[in-house]
């Protein structure tokens, strides 16, 4: 049981889990994490989560440092295709406000086309 | 046996001999009294045919009367029994010549006297000697008379009448010529008949004339021999009724003593009558001496016939003896007795020749049944070295020797010395390869199939091959050789025991039974490819089961469902279920192959196993996992070391625990969530003061309901008690403790916290089936 990281440094950074994160996972993506926000500046990072099968606290842990690390800049956190049970542990745990959370990447793109619009004025928004 | 049958025979022919004598006795006494009465007729017949023959001469030639004392002396000399004659004329007829003329001759003093008796004033023609044949007109015999004027004697007088025929006249009457007999004669006669010692009888002249008896041998002593009631008269009565009724012989019984025999003749000639009687008793005594002497010598040779047999019959019975006492000894198996040396030729001889030939015949059998005895003692033992070499491929799995992860047990009971049946496992790759086969056939041919089946599983099996893969090679290779047309079924499985997955493949055989740890039991549902060694190539589609610790796998030949009992009742499946369901607890596989066999065998009895049996069971048992049952369904203690390593084997086995009993897979990462957070608040724990030494896990499952209990030794803390996160604050100011509890509070329908044992025991329910809520997203 292991997890699988794609890291993808195109126009939005994004990680693609594929496996399990867990308590013992956790740690890789931490890693991956820690390279991914040394890049000052980073505006959005995207989770696509579609081939994720498990999702533990330790997991969770990670998307929540990985707000941590951008939002204060302004940045914003997504993610994009949680499998059911992994959507579940998200909603329960509300690590990731429901309005960051995509069903598919073409839902994301749309959104993060009406953010372009409104990034310079209402940056502080996106938050809420 | 042969003195009553050689008595009787003695005694019937005494009968018969007695018979015969009395009846000839009879037919002597007969013939005497007929002989009797044909001497006195033969002497008489001649004086009547002499008389009647001058009569005729007279009627015929009429001679001159002096010429008649001619011829009246002519028949004095002829007949010397003729006491006297005379030709007596007729003087009252017509043609008579003269007066009255009878001359009469009669023997007197050696001489014959002459005297007319027409002179001597003798009116003869009145007499009854001329009138009655002169009247009846022919010849005549008188009564008997007593001759008181002529000759003192009595006599009887034959008288024959003569006649004329004068021309032109009838027949008359001329005169009668006459003879007289002396009745003396008759007497010597009678007196002359030999009678025996009493015996007598009597010459009587006819009832109702002059009386006369001539006695033979008759006197006054001899008739007081008879019985006093028997009389002359009798005699003479009984003599005449049976002349009257034409009878000539008669036993004349009295009232005492020895019946008489009367026989009885009338003469021919004259009307008189002869009676003989003759005591039975003495006509019978020569014939009694006689019988007498052969019923003696009869005797006599009865005793000697005795004494000749006994003889015999030793001379035949003391070698018999001998020969018995020789053939005695054979009772206690001494077949080489002697026999004595014979040269007889006899029964004995023969008997002695056919009992040498039996014995040397019998020795000849002991000797060959000595031989095959020998030849199958090495045939025994040589089956027994195959049975022990047929044993030795088995796998002889003392626990120990069990691999890490399964316990395995086998029995295998051939149902003669060599069997078809073969099971074999052994360790591989982290796993378990076994196997089970039935061999058709059974006996030596089975045997060698089977070693060559056997061989080849054990060959491919360790190369590594997989069930499905290693039946279709096995199969190959017996399929290429196979002339003697053998086949097996043979059900083969891999364990993983690292997961617990099985995958199965079955060649034509049973499908196995699976015993989960709470005891149901359901069939490894497994599709069969055809039996090995049939046909090749062939397919073997492959079966995956999951399986739980405690689970039981348990594979048999037809030898244990179709055992069958002295009253034909199979053993069949439903009992193998039954025994499983109520049989030994989880993990134990050598007592359940134990109760098996012990249940097979007292089914069948006594009764003659027909075909091998052979019970294969293997157990799910992975170090670190304690199954068990409980009240209402089945538990796992899981002890994982202390380390983020333990926590992921427990969470490993809780998967593959709740995927086997075929949890849904959202259920199954709910708890494993649990467990995982759970877990690893207390191996992080671990390193601070205060942190547990050990931690263990229970999974208990009921038909509703998924019990996870978690156990650590560390100081009393009970995760519960600390406050919900406010999951609504800003990220930023959030700490990111105290997630996991909110998980496993979230996902689970219970929690409970108890300290127990100075131990932490935190218990989390949740519903089997169905999730609390669902997180729409």
């Amino acid at each position: 049981m292991t997890l699988k990281i794609t890291v993808d440094q195109s126009s939005t950074p994004t990680l693609k889990l594929v496996g399990r994160l867990d308590t013992d996972t956790a740690p890789q993506l931490d890693g991956e994490l820690t390279k991914v926000l040394a890049h000052k500046g980073i505006k959005r990072l995207v989770f696509d989560l579609g081939g994720l099968d498990y999702l533990s606290s330790a997991g969770i842990r990670c998307f929540v440092r990985a707000r941590k690390g951008i939002e204060p800049n302004g940045g914003t956190v997504a993610i994009v295709n949680p499998q059911p049970g992994v959507r579940k542990v998200l909603d329960i745990v509300k690590a990731i406000p429901a309005k960051g959370i995509f069903a598919s990447v073409a839902e994301l793109d749309e959104y993060l086309d009406a953010i372009q619009q409104q990034v310079r004025d209402e940056g502080k928004e996106l938050d809420k | 046996m042969a003195v009553p049958i050689y008595a009787a025979a003695m005694y019937l022919s005494y009968r018969s001999a007695a018979q015969q004598l009395e009846l000839g006795a009879e037919r002597d006494a007969d013939e005497l009294a007929s002989r009797l009465a044909a001497e006195l007729d033969a002497v008489i017949r001649p004086i009547e045919g002499g008389i009647r023959t001058v009569a005729a001469q007279l009627e015929e030639i009429d001679p001159p009367r002096e010429q008649y004392e001619a011829r009246i002396r002519g028949i004095l000399a002829a007949w010397p029994d003729v006491y006297g004659s005379t030709i007596a004329v007729e003087t009252g007829s017509a043609h008579a010549g003269s007066g009255p003329f009878a001359p009469y001759l009669f023997r007197r003093s050696g001489g014959v006297a002459f005297s007319d008796l027409a002179l001597d004033s003798y009116s003869y023609q009145t007499l009854p000697w001329y009138r009655r044949a002169a009247d009846r007109r022919e010849p005549v015999w008188s009564s008997p008379y007593f001759d008181a004027g002529g000759g003192e004697i009595w006599m009887v007088t034959y008288s024959v009448p003569f006649y004329r025929r004068p021309a032109d006249a009838p027949r008359t009457l001329a005169g009668v010529v006459t003879a007289d007999l002396d009745l003396n004669w008759v007497r010597a006669a009678a007196q002359n008949a030999a009678l025996g010692p009493i015996g007598m009888g009597w010459l009587l002249s006819p009832p109702g004339q002059e009386s006369f008896v001539a006695p033979i041998g008759a006197t006054a002593e001899r008739i007081a021999a008879f019985d006093a009631s028997i009389t002359e008269q009798t005699f003479r009565d009984t003599g005449e009724r049976m002349l009257a009724s034409g009878a000539t012989f008669e036993l004349v019984r009295g009232s005492t003593a020895e019946p008489v025999y009367l026989a009885v003749r009338g003469l021919e000639t004259l009307e008189w009558r002869l009676m003989l009687a003759i005591p039975r008793a003495e006509l019978l005594a020569d014939a009694r001496a006689l019988l007498e002497r052969q019923l003696l010598l009869g005797a006599v040779g009865l005793v000697l016939l005795i004494a000749a047999i006994s003889f015999v019959a030793a001379g035949i019975s003391r070698p018999i003896h001998a020969l018995a006492e020789s053939v005695d000894g054979a009772r206690e198996g001494a077949f080489d007795f002697r026999l004595p040396e014979t040269r007889r030729r006899d029964e004995v001889g023969v008997l002695t020749e056919a009992l040498r030939r039996m014995r040397d015949s019998l020795q000849r059998h002991i000797e060959l049944r000595a031989e095959d005895l020998a030849a199958r003692a090495r045939l025994e033992h040589e089956l027994a070295i195959a049975a022990s070499i047929q044993q030795s491929m088995l796998p002889h799995g003392a626990a120990d020797a069990h691999p890490a992860g399964a316990r395995v047990a086998a029995a295998l009971l051939p149902a003669k010395q060599v069997g078809g049946d073969l099971y074999d496992y052994f360790e591989r790759d982290s796993g378990l390869l076994f196997a089970i086969g039935d061999v058709s056939d059974k006996g030596i041919p089975a045997a060698l199939f089977m070693a060559s089946v056997s061989g080849l599983f054990k060959v491919l099996g360790s190369a590594g091959e997989l069930p499905e893969r290693l039946l279709a090679r096995v199969n190959e290779r017996l399929a290429a050789s196979n002339d003697a047309c053998m086949f097996a079924t043979m059900g083969c499985g891999f364990l993983d025991v690292a997961t617990g997955l099985v995958r199965y493949a079955s060649a034509g055989h049973d499908q196995p039974l699976l015993l989960e740890l709470g005891g149901s039991i359901e069939p490894l549902e497994a599709e069969n490819g055809p039996a090995l060694a049939v046909e090749a190539p062939a397919v073997y589609p492959l079966t995956e089961r999951l399986l739980a610790p405690g689970d039981t796998l348990v594979l048999f030949t037809d030898g244990i469902t179709e055992a069958a009992a002295a009253d034909g009742s199979l053993f069949g499946l439903d009992r193998l279920s039954a025994l499983l369901r109520d049989g030994a607890g989880p993990g134990s596989p050598d007592v359940l192959v134990r109760r098996i066999v012990a249940a097979v065998t007292t089914h069948t009895a006594d009764f003659h196993a027909t075909d091998d049996l052979t019970v294969l069971a293997v157990a799910f048992a992975p170090r670190g996992v304690t199954p068990s049952r409980s009240a209402n369904g089945e538990q796992w203690l899981i002890e994982p070391e202390l380390s983020a390593e333990g926590c992921r084997e427990a969470r490993h086995w809780l998967r593959q625990i709740l995927a086997a009993r075929r949890v849904a897979d959202g259920r199954i990462a709910d708890v494993e969530l649990i467990a995982e957070e759970l877990l690893t608040n207390i191996v992080r724990a671990a390193g601070e003061a205060g942190g547990a030494s050990s931690m263990s896990l229970t999974l208990a499952l009921t038909p509703a309901e998924i019990v996870l209990t978690v156990r650590d030794d560390g100081l009393e803390f009970d995760p519960l008690a600390r406050a919900a996160p406010n999951l609504d604050v800003e990220i930023a100011e959030r700490d990111v403790g105290g997630l996991g509890i909110h998980l496993v509070r979230e996902l689970a329908d219970e929690c409970r916290y108890a300290r127990s044992d100075d131990c932490n025991v935190l218990t989390i329910c949740l519903n089997r089936s169905v999730a609390r809520r669902e997180y729409a997203t």
